[in-house]
């Protein structure tokens, strides 16, 4: 027990302050209790920076009965997702104050948001097993009453998918526990760690399977992701931002712990499955994201993506140590997180704006948006900050990560063996790809959303965000904007995490220039910026010396000789993606359907009706005939349960006879 | 020696009193007869108290012999005779399966626990027989909730089965300690009183005590549901 265990306390004071007072407080002043929160999460940052210095600190224990203890404790590892959950909880927490204002059941959104965010710290500060899926259920049923908060017949369907595939993931997650506690004799994160080497390593392999599809399923990769374009969107906004931007890191974290951490290097098929299932889930993600047209599904099944993008440098970072080149591995490793960083600012930052625009729209639909950047001009300004991070263009975070994921991935040809040397630059190819259909998917949320005209009467009556709403984005975007133009401080940050986790480090050198000295290779943000600011002060330093005054004439656009232009005469949502969907209908299977007719055939038509139905494959195809089988064997079952008591006395007596009978 | 085994053979003769009475509940047309059923069942379970009580001269047993006459041989048969006088309707058992097949069934129940009672354990009771005719009424009073319809019937089948229960206990343990015996005699005559109080309920709102006709709200809720 250290003095900094004095702001962990702290923050879970506050915490619980933040969710018992709202049930006490005047109903007008209820939503202001959000600053419980957003001191609690300063309070947890600098303790997960502490941690991240390289300190381990066992925090508390307690020990209820033998097998049941509860031992919270951290290290390097955990400091930097404690330090990725309290920068969105303070975000988050800000912009609730305003989001919540017209809420109904204010009292109990604040219960649930602050035991959510305790729920998440407490798991990432688990010290054993048993801590571990007491926090983790406790956050998963937490999660659950949040997405059915609003209590629609939609989010409940929602709701039970969710809660459904996150429970089989967690019998995943026991199952490769036990399994840890039988072969090493501890419940102790520590402990197993220490005995982890002396595992068979066809039990390895199975800890590893079970591994991965658990915290899988939390992560969202595919095929086990389906719950997330439900989920996510059924959600209030704000608890989505931290669904989407932390609680699917604790999918990652698992991965990271159990895997990379306790049964330290594997096979490297290991780190192939894991690149493999990387690049699946980012092409696939962002493919079936550009075809949506609902704003929030959208951002759900771009997490996809990006969580693959992340278990590609992870990926690449285990093929890279069990070849034994550890400081490659490192920078693999490095790169992983960097973008498990970026994707909790930007991806927050991206449902926080969606959360304002839906907020003031009441609608998720992006064809009746339209023309919000003149009337909401800050949430637009954020909403495009954060669009280009997530694009990987340069300024902005996105791009340092992704950089770094290509080199892990190109550097994979050191390894031993050829078929990562294969697989690898596949993997490179499929993440090119990725951005550039992340390009188009983010031109189109903002292009059709923001510009243009009001497509319908809910986008014309859009009103500014609230000013808590507005500085919970600026927050994130200045992170977006500050870990983007200087990558060398972001990494020291986490690079004691790095180096337990991989045992060497990635030692970058300079302030703004991210060099990395094994493949003599850099970019350098900070000069890019510098160019480019520079540049374009040149350019309007030339225009006003060399163009002299020009007159501005306004006049009207061309509208092809009919006499009003309307809103119907944008591009849509369906229309942008189109040439896409013609593309990869192998992928999308896609259904076309056009209906048209004539005042005069063939020039005048009266409605042309275009449908474009793609499958849901992984429903289609693999979880609805499960979900039938399962209907229908309870479907037998149920004759059993006929209600009728006499039937049910029945039961009981044949019971009684037969333990008679079969007594002695 | 001679006064035990007198006093066996005295409490084997209570024990088939007790079994008898249940048998001849499958037979019994009208509910006014059912609860003279239980009452006699009643008697003859403080009876097969008494006797202990009074060659072991135990004042424990004594008190639970009472309290069995005055709570289930006395209060409980009374409550039940005011509510199936209460009762406009046909005073008949209307049982689903004839009275020949559910004798008949009662004999195969009492093969069964004789049986696979007849080895392997050892009662230091007061009768040979009271744990095999404890445990054969405990299944004749199921038998009767299952075979009959009306909740009274339900309701008195259940009475039997505790009955079955204390004797079990009984002839078990020789006389469980009295304020355990006090409490479970409380409890059968609470369960009675909101038994009634549920049939009378029952027929206010369903206009009949047929347990029929309440397998409907299992099936509402369910297509409430679906």
């Amino acid at each position: 027990m250290t003095s900094m265990c004095i702001y962990y306390y702290f923050g879970l004071l506050l915490f619980i302050a933040g969710a018992i007072t709202p049930l006490v407080f005047p109903q007008k002043t209820k939503r202001f209790a959000y600053i419980f929160p957003t001191t609690g999460a300063c309070a947890f940052a600098v303790f997960g920076m502490y941690l991240l210095f390289d300190h381990p600190l066992d925090i508390s224990a307690a020990s209820i009965t033998p097998f049941l203890e509860f031992v919270f404790r951290g290290d390097a590892i955990s400091g930097f997702f404690i330090l990725l959950i309290s920068i969105l909880t303070f975000s988050v927490s800000i912009y609730s104050m305003g989001y919540t204002k017209d809420m109904v059941n204010k009292g109990v959104m604040s219960v649930l948001f602050n035991i959510f965010i305790l729920s998440m710290y407490a798991v990432i500060l688990s010290g054993n097993v048993i801590t571990f899926l007491i926090s983790w259920e406790t956050m998963s049923v937490v999660s659950y009453f949040l997405v059915t908060f609003d209590r629609k017949e939609e989010s409940a369907s929602a709701g039970l998918l969710y809660a459904i595939m996150t429970h089989a993931g967690t019998a995943f997650i026991i199952a490769a526990f036990l399994l840890l506690y039988k072969y090493t004799g501890h419940m102790d994160f520590a402990g197993i760690k220490e005995a982890a080497k002396d595992i068979p390593a066809g039990i390895k392999t199975i800890i590893f399977a079970f591994a991965v599809i658990g915290f899988g399923t939390k992560a969202g990769i595919i095929p086990l992701h389906t719950w997330l374009p439900q989920a996510h969107p059924a959600a209030p906004s704000n608890i989505s931002s931290l669904m989407s931007g932390v609680m699917i890191k604790t999918g990652i974290y698992g991965i990271l712990r159990t895997v990379v951490d306790m049964l330290g290097v594997g096979p490297e098929w290991w780190g192939i499955a894991i690149i493999l299932i990387g690049a699946v889930s980012s092409v696939l993600g962002i493919l079936y994201a550009l075809t949506e047209n609902d704003m929030k599904r959208l951002l759900a099944y771009s997490s996809v993506e990006n969580i693959g993008i992340i278990l590609l440098g992870i990926g690449a970072s285990m093929v890279l140590a069990s070849s034994g080149l550890h400081t490659l591995s490192a920078i693999a490793m490095t790169a992983g997180l960097y973008h498990t960083l970026n994707h909790t600012l930007f991806k927050g930052l991206l449902f926080l704006g969606a959360g304002s625009v839906v907020h003031a729209t009441h609608t998720k639909n992006m064809e009746e948006m339209g023309g919000l950047i003149k009337l909401m001009p800050y949430t637009a300004f954020f909403f495009l900050i954060g669009s280009v991070s997530i694009c990987a263009l340069p300024l902005f975070n996105g791009f340092v990560s992704e950089w770094l994921t290509f080199q892990a991935l190109l550097f994979d040809f050191k390894s031993a063996s050829a078929v990562a040397k294969l697989i690898a630059p596949l993997s490179g190819a499929a993440l090119a790809f990725t951005g550039a259909m992340a390009v188009a998917c983010f031109v189109k949320v903002f292009g059709i959303s923001f510009l243009g005209m009001p497509r319908s009467e809910h986008a014309r009556g859009a009103e500014v965000a609230s000013p808590s709403m507005i500085a919970g984005m600026g927050f994130l975007s200045l992170l977006c904007l500050l870990t983007g133009i200087f990558p060398g401080h972001t990494i020291k940050f986490f690079s004691s995490s790095v180096f337990s986790l991989t045992g060497a480090d990635f030692s970058s050198s300079g302030t703004g220039i991210l060099s990395i000295r094994e493949i003599s290779s850099g970019i350098s943000p900070l000069s890019l910026f510098i160019v480019m600011i520079s540049l374009f002060i040149a350019a309007v330093f030339l225009v006003r010396i060399f163009g002299g005054k020009k007159k501005i004439t306004y006049g009207n656009s061309w509208d092809c000789g009919i006499p009003s232009l309307t809103s119907r005469m944008q591009y849509t949502a369906t229309a942008f993606t189109n040439p896409i969907r013609v593309t990869f209908k192998k992928i999308y299977l896609s259904k076309r359907h056009t209906k048209a007719s004539y005042a005069l055939k063939p020039y005048f038509a009266k409605a042309i009706e275009y449908r474009d139905d793609i499958t849901p494959f992984f429903e289609r195809y693999i979880y609805q005939p499960v979900t039938d089988f399962i209907h229908s064997l309870a479907g037998k079952v149920k004759h059993l349960q006929s209600g009728d008591l006499h039937l049910y006395l029945g039961y009981i007596l044949a019971t009684l006879i037969l333990l008679l009978i079969f007594w002695s | 020696m001679e006064k035990s085994f007198d006093l066996s053979l005295v409490n084997d003769f209570i024990s088939i009193g007790i079994l008898l009475t249940a048998i001849a509940l499958n037979t019994l047309e009208r509910l006014e007869s059912c609860v003279k059923a239980y009452t006699y069942n009643s008697w003859l379970l403080s009876l097969l108290i008494l006797v202990p009580a009074v060659t072991t001269g135990n004042p424990h047993l004594y008190v639970a012999a009472s309290l069995t006459l005055a709570t289930k041989g006395i209060m409980i048969p009374l409550f039940l005779r005011k509510i199936v006088s209460q009762q406009k309707m046909v005073h008949q058992v209307q049982p689903y399966i004839g009275n020949l097949l559910s004798l008949t069934l009662s004999g195969v129940l009492i093969t069964i626990v004789y049986a696979s009672l007849s080895k392997g354990i050892s009662v230091t009771g007061f009768s040979n027989h009271a744990l095999k005719v404890s445990i054969a009424v405990i299944l004749i009073g199921l038998l009767i909730m299952i075979t009959r319809r009306k909740a009274i019937t339900m309701v008195v089948g259940l009475l039997f089965m505790e009955n079955g229960l204390f004797l079990t206990g009984f002839s078990l343990t020789s006389g469980m300690p009295v304020i355990i015996e006090l409490g479970i005699l409380f409890d059968v005559l609470m369960c009675v009183i909101i038994l009634g109080v549920f049939i009378v309920q029952i027929r206010h709102k369903f206009y009949s005590v047929d347990l029929d006709a309440s397998t409907t709200i299992h099936d509402q809720l369910t297509t409430l549901k679906g």
